[in-house]
C-alpha cells in the first residue's frame, strides 16, 4: 500500500461541533427514553387488553425494524402524514427518542416484574394509593435494577444517532462526511470520527461493565 | 370490656383461587373485640395468611364483610365481581409480612416517615421526630441512617413494627413475623410485639410458633381447611383442645418441639 497519511487534512472542530450535535440528540433522546419508556412499560404492563396492545404493537414496531427505516420514515412520512413540520433537530431526537423508548420499556418491565409482591403489599399496607406506590417503591426500586441495561442502551442511542447525518442533521457523522469530501482523506477523517465515537462511548460501558460487578457482589 | 363492640367482625367470608377451584376461606365468622390479642394457628394451606391479607385489602373476596368499628370496609357480592374496600378506614389497620417488606432504596427513617408524609400530609420534622422516639424505644436508635441491606433479619422485623405503627394503628396484623428469621433472631422481634402487647394494642397474630402464641394470646383460634375449627382462650385451644383435629395438630406440633 502507497498511501501516505496525512492526519494535518483534518480539522478537528467541524468534528466538535458534530460531535456536540449528537450528544445533544443523545441526551435528549435519553430523556426520553428514560421517562417516557417508565411509563410506556406500566402501559405494556396494563391489566386492560384495550391499553396493552396497542402500546405492545408499539414497542415491537421499533424492536423488529431498522433503526435507519425508522429515522428516514419518521423524517418522510410523519410531516406528510400528520401534516407537522419539525425543526430537523426536533425531527431526530423524536426518532431516536421513540426507539429507545421502546428498548427502555422491555428493560424496565423486566426490572417491575422482578419487585418482590411483598414490597407492594407493604405499600399497600402502609395506606400509598397506587400512584403513590409507582413512584415510590416501583420506580425506584426498577430504576436502580435497569441503570446498566439503561445506560447501555443509551450508548447504543448514541452510535445510532449516526444515522441521523443521512436526513442531513448536522451531527458528528454528518460533519466527518462532509470533511471527507472536502479533504480528499476519507480515511484519516473516518478513523477519527470513529475514534471520537469510541471516546465517548469506551468508558460508559466500563461503567457499565463496574455496576454489573458491584451488583453480582452485593447480591452474593 | 367484655360488653364492648366488637373492633372486628367477619361475616361469612368465603374465597378462592382459580374461579373457584380452590377454595381457602369457606364461611368464616370471626368477632374480636378491643384489646384482644388473637393468635390464630393452623396447618399451611389453612387459611391463615389468606385471612390476614383479606383483612388488609390484599386479596379479592368471593362473599362476605368484615366490618372495623362498627363500618363495614371490605365486601363483596359474589365471585368475580370486585371486592369494595373502604380505604380510609383500612387506614386504620397496620400490617408487618414474612420479609422483603422494607424498602430497599430508603433508609431506615425514610422507610418510616414515608407514609406519614405521603399519606397523611405530616411535616418531615415533625414525623422524623415520632421516628427517632418509636427507634428509641425498639433500640433501634442507632440504625435510624442505616439501609435495610445492612440490618439483620430481626433488626429488619422491628423496623417494619415501628413503620407500621407510626400510622397509628388501632390494630395490628403480624402475617409469620418470625418465620423467616434464624432461630437467634426470633425473640428480640417477638420481645417487641410482646412490648405492643403490654400497651393493650388489639392485634391478630399467624404465627407457628406454640411458645409465642402461648405468651401473648388472650384469645387462639384454630383454622384448617378454611374454617374455624376451634375458638377460645389459649389454654383450652393450645393446652387441652375439645375438637380432634385441634388436637392432632397441637399433639404433633408439640411433639415436634419437644
Amino acid at each position: 500500500m502507497n498511501y501516505t497519511f496525512d492526519f494535518n487534512a483534518v480539522s478537528i472542530s467541524p468534528l466538535l461541533q458534530g460531535l456536540w450535535v449528537s450528544l445533544e440528540l443523545t441526551a435528549a433522546a435519553n430523556v426520553i427514553g428514560v421517562v417516557l419508556g417508565f411509563v410506556l412499560a406500566l402501559l405494556i404492563m396494563s391489566n386492560y387488553r384495550m391499553i396493552r396492545l396497542p402500546f405492545m404493537l408499539f414497542v415491537e414496531l421499533f424492536r423488529c425494524t431498522p433503526a435507519i427505516v425508522q429515522i428516514v420514515w419518521i423524517f418522510y412520512c410523519v410531516p406528510m402524514i400528520f401534516d407537522v413540520f419539525l425543526d430537523p433537530i426536533t425531527m431526530g431526537v423524536l426518532a431516536l427518542g421513540l426507539n429507545l423508548m421502546a428498548f427502555n420499556a422491555e428493560a424496565y418491565r423486566a426490572a417491575i416484574q422482578a419487585v418482590p409482591r411483598e414490597q407492594l403489599d407493604a405499600g399497600i399496607a402502609l395506606g400509598l394509593s397506587p400512584l403513590q406506590r409507582i413512584l415510590y417503591i416501583v420506580f425506584p426500586t426498577a430504576f436502580r435494577a435497569s441503570i446498566p441495561v439503561l445506560l447501555t442502551n443509551g450508548i447504543v442511542i448514541f452510535q445510532q444517532s449516526a444515522l441521523v447525518a443521512i436526513v442531513a442533521i448536522q451531527d458528528l457523522m454528518y460533519q466527518g462526511k462532509t470533511l471527507a469530501t472536502e479533504t480528499y482523506r476519507p480515511i484519516e477523517t473516518f478513523t477519527v470520527v470513529a475514534l471520537i465515537y469510541f471516546a465517548v462511548s469506551f468508558p460508559i460501558t466500563q461503567i457499565v461493565g463496574l455496576l454489573e460487578r458491584r451488583r453480582q457482589l452485593l447480591s452474593s | 370490656m367484655s360488653f364492648s363492640l366488637p373492633l372486628v367482625k367477619m361475616q361469612a367470608l368465603h374465597k378462592s383461587y382459580g374461579d373457584g377451584a380452590v377454595q381457602v376461606l369457606k364461611g368464616i365468622d370471626i368477632e374480636m373485640k378491643p384489646g384482644e390479642r388473637v393468635v390464630v394457628i393452623g396447618p399451611s394451606g389453612g387459611g391463615k395468611s389468606t385471612l390476614l391479607r383479606v383483612m388488609m385489602g390484599l386479596e379479592q373476596i368471593d362473599s362476605g364483610s368484615i366490618s372495623f368499628d362498627g363500618k363495614a370496609y371490605i365486601s363483596s357480592q359474589g365471585t368475580g365481581r370486585k371486592t369494595a374496600i373502604d380505604t380510609e378506614v383500612r387506614r386504620s389497620i397496620g400490617m408487618v409480612f414474612q420479609h422483603y417488606t422494607l424498602f430497599p432504596h430508603l433508609n431506615v427513617t425514610q422507610n418510616l416517615i414515608l407514609a406519614p408524609c405521603k399519606v397523611r400530609g405530616e411535616t418531615k420534622a415533625k414525623a422524623e421526630t415520632r421516628a427517632q422516639t418509636l427507634l428509641e424505644r425498639f433500640g433501634l436508635a442507632a440504625k435510624a441512617k442505616a439501609y435495610p441491606a445492612q440490618l439483620s433479619g430481626g433488626q429488619k422485623q422491628r423496623v417494619a413494627i415501628a413503620r407500621a405503627l407510626m400510622l397509628d394503628p388501632k390494630l395490628m396484623l403480624f402475617d409469620e413475623v418470625t418465620s423467616a428469621l434464624d432461630p437467634e433472631l426470633v425473640s428480640e422481634v417477638e420481645q417487641v410485639i410482646l412490648q405492643l402487647a403490654s400497651q393493650n394494642m388489639p392485634m391478630m397474630i399467624v404465627t407457628h410458633d406454640m411458645w409465642f402464641a402461648k405468651n401473648i394470646a388472650s384469645r387462639v383460634i384454630f383454622c384448617a381447611g378454611g374454617i374455624v375449627v376451634e375458638d377460645g382462650p389459649p389454654e383450652q385451644v393450645l393446652g387441652a383442645p375439645k375438637e380432634e383435629r385441634t388436637k392432632e395438630f397441637i399433639d404433633r406440633v408439640f411433639h415436634i418441639k419437644q
